[in-house]
């Protein structure tokens, strides 16, 4: 974890990065207190931005800037446990793959079927018919989040599990648990956070436009449902009311998504060593 | 990893792609029988859809989804339909989905086709570059705009495109793939507007594929030159430019190849948003439509036809991939 921590802060576009996302994070959790209005509470509709509402308010009357931190709430709550599910999965069936001649085979199997469809594509189906909301959402990207973290970790657990500290473990009499755990499992999380990383972005990335073609739950509250109702209005772009509701949820979902691009660009050479510089 | 994927021979990798389609296609008949109630519940429903259905419309609809009969008999239908090209009769329509489909893909083909060369031939081209000037300036402005650019999504880089070019500066249209009335016009001027069209969705598929493609080339080119046989080119005084173009560039394009296998998906995800986007005529926008009036056949089919051709451009990748590779080429 240290490392991780040094490389970022030695990594000036990370720093970056992180301190946007440390500002979104900011505004989500603290989103009761930075807009005084319950993001339900009809206004008088398309108002411009005002000192009272400073996004203005939307067609229904919504206080957009209510809306726009009610966003940020959903898009990196779903984005991170999303993306935290799915790499831990990821690095446990893996290294019990990686470790287990057996096990292994039939474990990665599976892991070809699920990588063999194309995930996306398929998520919009399925949201076609389910209309997902935030749970439903999270088990259809954890569901097919979790295959590439695991070919990716197995492959890694292949190659240590001969290295000699490992074959040293062995001839003290460790047992394969901890092995498993204690030995191997550690060395993999560098790569498994590389993946978290832009697997984060990629859900984030893959709800906003799954919200905005409009195969979400309607009643959601993401960025991309916020322009997804934008674009109900087809003169939307030939008027000024785009800037206050659509561009705030689009600026967002691209800084989130920079930033998770430079903090993972900073951390690729952990995983991928012949990267570094040298 | 991925030599120990290609070293499967060819009918295997046949046979797995098959078996996939068939879950694909399972998934697709199952899916619109697992909402509550039935695929016509929806339609019954006088708020659901805004117009009430025929009673010719309801009987085709019936029989297509066989609901009177036995589950398997629906199953065995259905993809027998699929083979024989029949994939039932679209509701909003009223026409056979797959001439809809395929009247759609003339849209499509060109849009992402052109896209498609555009971008990997431009993201291998400044990949190359960026990893010969590593740690220039130049290199380290390109890998910053790449990222930038990959971090859009999709609708909303072609939002920005239609304000800035359509809008503020009204060089281009707006949306939709010709003018009105573009087809009494002469031959030139018609197919002028048709490119006018097509300009702005084009460029923002590129945009949004272009980055992984770009940073995926520049590291297999920084990686392959710092391979040792590099050395020996170099060291056995051959030139810069034919050790970079004839030795290391080979070796570096073969991961580009899995990685355009992988990124086929996105490109059709990219490609339903611009078209939803540019109001653009193409199958990818006919999933929003089928979605809005609930048109379920016309999902159906359009997502078999989506995924039948993401996984054909694989099987496709996976041969070249065999090809391509001297240390696999004899198993193929």
């Amino acid at each position: 974890m240290k490392v991780i921590l040094r490389t970022i802060l030695k990594t000036p576009p990370a720093l970056i990065g992180l301190f946007v996302l440390s500002l979104m994070v900011f505004c989500a959790l603290l989103a009761p207190w930075l807009s005084p209005y319950d993001p339900r509470e009809a206004f008088e509709p398309m108002q411009p931005p005002s000192p009272r509402h400073i996004l203005g308010t939307n067609d229904l009357g919504y206080d957009l800037w209510a809306e726009w931190l009610q966003g940020a709430r959903f898009s990196l709550t779903l984005g991170a446990s999303a993306a935290a599910l799915s790499s831990a999965i990821g690095l446990l069936i893996g290294s019990i793959a990686g470790y287990q001649e057996r096990a292994g085979f039939v474990l990665m199997r599976l892991v070809d079927v699920f990588l063999a469809v194309p995930r996306f594509p398929l998520i919009v189906f399925m949201a076609a018919f389910v209309k997902p909301g935030f749970w439903t959402l999270l088990t259809f990207f954890t569901l097919f989040g979790w295959p590439p973290v695991a070919r990716i970790i197995y492959a890694h657990m292949r190659a240590e599990k001969n290295r000699e500290y490992i074959l040293a473990a062995i001839a003290v009499g460790a047992n394969e648990s901890r092995i498993v755990f204690r030995h191997l499992l550690p060395s993999a999380f560098p790569l498994a956070l590389v993946r978290l990383v832009s697997e984060m972005q990629h859900v984030i990335m893959a709800e906003s436009g799954l919200s905005f073609l409009g195969l979400g739950d309607p009643t959601m509250r993401s960025w991309g449902m916020t322009l997804s109702h934008a674009f109900r209005y087809p003169a939307l772009l030939l008027t000024r009311v785009w800037q206050w509701w659509a561009l705030p949820a689009g600026v967002a979902i691209t800084l989130v998504c920079l930033a998770l691009v430079l903090i993972g660009l900073a951390l690729e050479p952990l995983a991928n060593p012949r990267l570094r510089d040298g | 990893m991925k030599a120990q994927r290609s070293r499967a021979t060819l009918s295997v990798k046949v046979l797995q792609y098959a078996f996939t389609m068939w879950v694909i296609l399972t998934l697709n008949f199952a899916l619109p029988r697992l909402i509550p109630g039935n695929p016509l519940a929806e339609l019954d429903n006088p708020q659901g859809l805004p117009i009430p259905l025929s009673e010719e419309q309801r009987m085709r609809l019936m029989a297509y989804y066989g609901l009177d009969k036995p589950l398997w008999r629906q199953y065995i239908d259905y993809l027998a339909g699929f083979i024989r090209a029949d994939w039932g009769w679209s509701i909003s329509y009223n026409a056979p989905v797959l001439v809809i489909l395929i009247r759609r893909l003339r849209w499509t083909i060109p849009l992402v086709g052109t896209s498609f060369i555009l971008y990997v031939a431009l993201g291998v081209a400044l990949g190359n570059f960026s990893a010969w000037h590593r740690r220039r300036f130049s290199d380290g402005l390109l890998l910053t705009l790449m990222s930038v650019t990959g971090a859009f999504p999709t609708f909303f880089l072609a939002m920005l495109l239609i304000v800035l070019f359509g809008v503020k500066l009204k060089l281009l249209p707006l949306g939709g793939a010709q003018s009105p009335l573009a087809l009494s016009k002469p031959w030139l001027t018609r197919n002028l507007d048709l490119i006018r069209h097509a300009i702005l969705p084009t460029t923002t598929l590129i945009l949004a594929n272009i980055g992984e493609i770009y940073y995926l080339t520049r590291n297999a080119m920084i990686q392959t030159l710092g391979e040792m046989y590099i050395s020996v080119a170099r060291a056995k005084g051959l030139g810069e430019r034919r050790v970079r173009l004839r030795h290391a560039l080979p070796n570096a394009l073969l991961p580009i190849i899995t990685l355009i296998t992988l990124r086929f998906g996105f490109l059709v995800m990219g490609a339903v948003m611009v078209e939803t986007t540019f109001a653009y005529p193409g199958i990818g926008s006919v999933i929003v439509e089928a979605n809005t009036s609930r048109d379920y056949p016309l999902l159906q089919g359009a997502f078999a036809l989506i995924m039948l051709s993401v996984m054909g451009a694989n099987l496709l990748a996976d041969l070249l991939y065999g090809l391509l590779d001297p240390r696999i080429r004899r198993n193929v």
